[in-house]
């Protein structure tokens, strides 16, 4: 019998209904993929699931009992979100057991040797090499996330254990690491609940699955009846290609040109000496592990971040280093990985947040003309392809992968020279990914230089003419994409003296 | 599933402010029959307009994320030095008002860039700064006010235009240009950007430390101008100026719609907000309530009309 049983769940928001009518059944000692694109509602049914919200209509069972009258029944759910909220400034321990009722640490005092005892025996489950001592902010991301699911676990009643997009920001061991754990669960005869849009790990771990889209269900059953390819169909609604390449044709290579981007001897925090030339009509993509320096570089190249020394090049002609305003005058752009730290305005418009970059276009001296403003934002959002309720809506109410479109189609309305995406695809589903790559391309070949810097190895050979590796704040190497084999790039990567190509 | 045109029109934050507003003011209408006199309406009029222009200066702060606590002080510094510029050293009286608009405006833009330069967080380094320009006026004054402000700049504090008193024409014209700047051009977006996501505007290549410091300065000069026309309201610089300007322009700008946390809100709103404490304070001098009671009173209204707003928020305009 399933273990909790959702029943024509359904939940509206203002002018939107998120979920419709969804039913799905989580057995104990199962993995249940929960797929579909960015938007589909996945979010808003666990938020239903784990109690946080409440259902506009249908019901939850949890060991046979309706959740609504006994909402004490949540307790037996944990759940793991996508994004870090962890208290950075408190140990690694606290991080683990607060809110201290819920484990076993109950007394009125803390005791803290015996909370650093307790907790080492969950970082050793876990292989998390931290301290119970050490402050949360000092250990890396990695170990973040594995601390956000130990954390998760240390709840005694824990019985399903709901995962969204777990290995998102981690390399392939600590990938194999976090699924591991997962099976060790399900061995345990927990259910778990595992959201991810890498479709391969989706493959190897899942044993049942249910598909969203536009919030509901649209197709259900075991993994083992279905393919790559039909997954990915039910998520879309269509048929798209996985494997097809989006190199841009570089048009004549022979004839000597000026580089767009050229940047020689640059040194900043957690990188030293990195040069390299960005030719035009090329997509260069950036590999390395995390903490690499792959985003400080970028980061200092765009002006964010304070250069030790160096200099970048647009067009052959330097620009002044330190000033995100210059840069973005010159036609230098940078999208970044935290799309919610560095990206949108949450609780602004879908228009200001697209408006804002071309003001000067539009504003006379009666000030910004709202007319064709909205007419403007109404021509990138079609361009784009941005799937919004209308122009007027809350930014933070977007889906992932819609905010990314919005984000690229705003950059890309000040016609820029160079755009610098930094983990574009993160968190983002099969079908907009597609629509990510089809647009780099097209940008590439219209002579807009394209850098992109991208923790999938898939991603960067599909998409880049040339692939620059870095390894701890250095380059290790610059590869061809269509001739190098994988291992040479994983070698450069892991910081073996691989010799560079010439190309 | 069409949004409703009435729920969204009473989604937006302003007529929510609006609303009550008039719901106070109907009550006040009814509760006491001299709330309406012409001579009533001139009282609640011209001290809103004092209060308004900082409230004014200090919402679109609120709008950036800051706070400058030591707008009310600034207001009572550049009060008195223009008495002083007056009287003790026989300055044309246009001259020294000129002055201390710019004395506000540079008090305003030395908090900013400490703010910028510094990196020092706002709401703690006008705790400062307010001790130091508070100090100073007691220093120029010994707590003695300046009095005999000479009688051709007195109609700006006095005067009516239209029947309506000086300052309140002069806090409107302020608050229409404010409201143009804050909706109508780059820089009144770029606030709001910075507002919502201070790192993401940076990456925008918006001038963020160019837009905080120009803020504080206007903050800065509207805080002045309020201490001038209160010089010239009175006839003498009381060294006490301002002393009731801190919090009631915060308090009024969260009930209008602004989050302290910034990216939201618009000075009309803040300014509705201050009428709705304004018309509070005059409608408990109307009843003969204890001046003991009456911080009681109107802290109690306040904290009444914020809750209100914050359940409506909730159960009328469907946010969480």
């Amino acid at each position: 019998m399933a273990f909790l049983e959702v029943e024509d769940l359904t939940r509206d928001y203002p002018g939107v209904r998120a979920l419709s009518e969804v039913s799905l059944k989580l057995e104990l000692g199962r993995v249940h993929i929960l797929a579909g694109e960015n938007g589909a509602g996945k979010s808003t049914l666990v938020k239903l699931v784990t109690g946080t919200e409440n259902p506009s209509g249908g019901r939850i069972l949890i060991d046979g009992q309706d959740a609504k009258l006994n909402p004490d029944l949540h307790r037996f759910v944990a759940y793991v979100p996508q994004e870090l909220n962890l208290f950075p400034h408190l140990t690694v321990s606290e991080n683990l057991f607060l809110p201290f009722s819920r484990s076993s640490l109950s007394g009125r005092l803390v005791n803290r040797r015996q909370m650093n005892r307790d907790a080492q025996s969950y970082l050793d489950r876990f292989a998390i090499s931290a301290k119970p001592g050490e402050l949360v902010r000092d250990i890396s991301v990695p170990e973040q996330q594995l601390l956000q699911i130990a954390r998760a676990s240390v709840n005694a009643d824990m019985k399903v254990l709901i995962l969204d997009e777990p290995t998102s920001s981690l390399t392939s061991t600590e990938i194999e690491r976090v699924l591991g754990i997962i099976k060790a669960f399900r061995d345990q005869n927990h259910a778990i609940v595992f959201i991810s849009h890498k479709i391969d790990e989706v493959l190897a771990i899942g044993d049942d699955y249910t598909v969203l889209r536009n919030g509901s269900k649209v197709a259900d059953g075991q993994i083992a009846d279905i393919d790559e390819a039909g997954l990915i169909r039910a998520m879309s609604g269509e048929d798209i290609a996985a494997s097809k390449h989006f190199q841009p044709d570089i048009p004549d290579e022979q004839s000597p040109q000026v580089p767009i981007l050229e940047v020689s001897g640059l040194s900043g925090t957690m990188f030293n000496d990195v040069s390299f030339a960005l030719r035009p009509g090329e997509i260069l993509g950036f590999a390395g592990l995390l903490g690499a320096g792959r985003s400080e570089v970028m980061q200092t190249i765009f002006g964010y971040l304070k250069a030790k020394s160096g200099s970048v090049k647009l067009n052959g002609t330097p620009i002044p280093l330190g000033k995100t305003s210059q840069s973005v005058q010159s036609g230098l752009l940078y999208l970044s990985e935290e799309r919610k730290l560095h990206g949108i305005l949450p609780q602004s418009s879908l228009r200001e947040n697209i408006g804002i970059s071309i003001l000067d276009q539009i504003s006379n001296w009666t000030g910004i003309d709202l007319a064709s403003e909205r007419q403007k934002v109404r021509d990138v959002v079609k361009a784009y392809d941005i799937k919004a309720a209308g122009i007027s809506q809350q930014m933070s109410h977007l889906s992932g992968g819609n905010q990314q479109k919005a984000i690229i189609g705003r950059a890309m309305a000040t016609r820029p020279k160079v755009l610098i995406f930094d983990e574009p695809t993160k968190g983002i589903d099969v079908r907009t990914k597609t629509e990510i790559y089809k647009i780099m391309k097209r940008l590439a070949e219209e002579g807009v230089g394209i850098i992109l810097v991208s923790s999938e190895m898939d991603e960067l050979r599909k998409c880049s003419n040339r692939i620059i590796t870095m390894y701890s704040g250095k380059v290790t190497g610059c590869f061809d994409s269509s001739t190098t084999k994988n291992e040479t790039l994983l070698g450069a990567m892991f910081g073996s003296e691989a010799n560079p190509d010439a190309a | 599933m069409q949004p409703n045109p009435f729920l969204s029109v009473l989604r937006n934050p302003l007529v929510g402010v609006f609303i009550a507003l008039l719901v106070i003011f109907v009550i006040s209408a009814v509760a006491s029959p001299y709330f309406l006199t012409s001579y009533n309406m001139s009282v609640v009029a011209r001290s809103l307009a004092f209060v308004g222009l900082i409230t004014i200066g200090q919402s679109m702060l609120m709008m950036l994320g800051e706070l400058d606590l030591s707008l009310g002080v600034i207001g009572g510094l550049c009060g008195v030095v223009s008495g002083m510029l007056m009287i003790n050293l026989g300055l044309n009286p246009w001259v020294a008002l000129l002055a201390c608009l710019l004395l506000g405006a540079a008090l305003g833009c030395f908090n900013g860039l400490m703010v910028t330069v510094l990196k020092l967080h706002s709401l703690v380094l006008t705790i400062g700064t307010a001790g130091v320009f508070g100090g100073a006026n007691l220093v120029l004054t010994k707590g003695v006010a300046i009095t005999n402000i000479p009688k051709e700049i007195q109609f700006l504090g006095r005067g009516d235009l239209f029947g309506v008193p000086m300052p309140f024409v002069v806090m409107l014209i302020v608050l229409i240009i404010a409201s143009f700047v804050i909706m109508k051009t780059p820089f009144g977006r770029y606030i709001y950007a910075i507002g919502d996501n201070t790192p993401a505007a940076r990456m925008l290549g918006i001038k963020v430390d160019t837009v905080r410091v120009l803020v504080f300065t206007i903050a800065g000069m509207l805080a002045a101008l309020a201490g001038l026309l209160m010089v010239t309201r009175l006839g003498t610089a009381q060294p006490s100026i301002g002393e009731t300007w801190v919090l009631p322009p915060i308090a009024a700008s969260v009930i209008g719609g602004v989050a302290t946390t910034g990216g939201v809100g618009t000075p009309l709103g803040a300014i509705l907000g201050a009428a709705i404490i304004g018309v509070i304070e005059n409608i408990i001098v109307l009843f003969g309530v204890s001046p003991y009671w009456q911080g009681v009173v109107s802290g109690f209204i306040v904290v009444l009309a914020i809750s209100f707003d914050s359940i409506s928020r909730r159960y009328i305009r469907g946010d969480r």
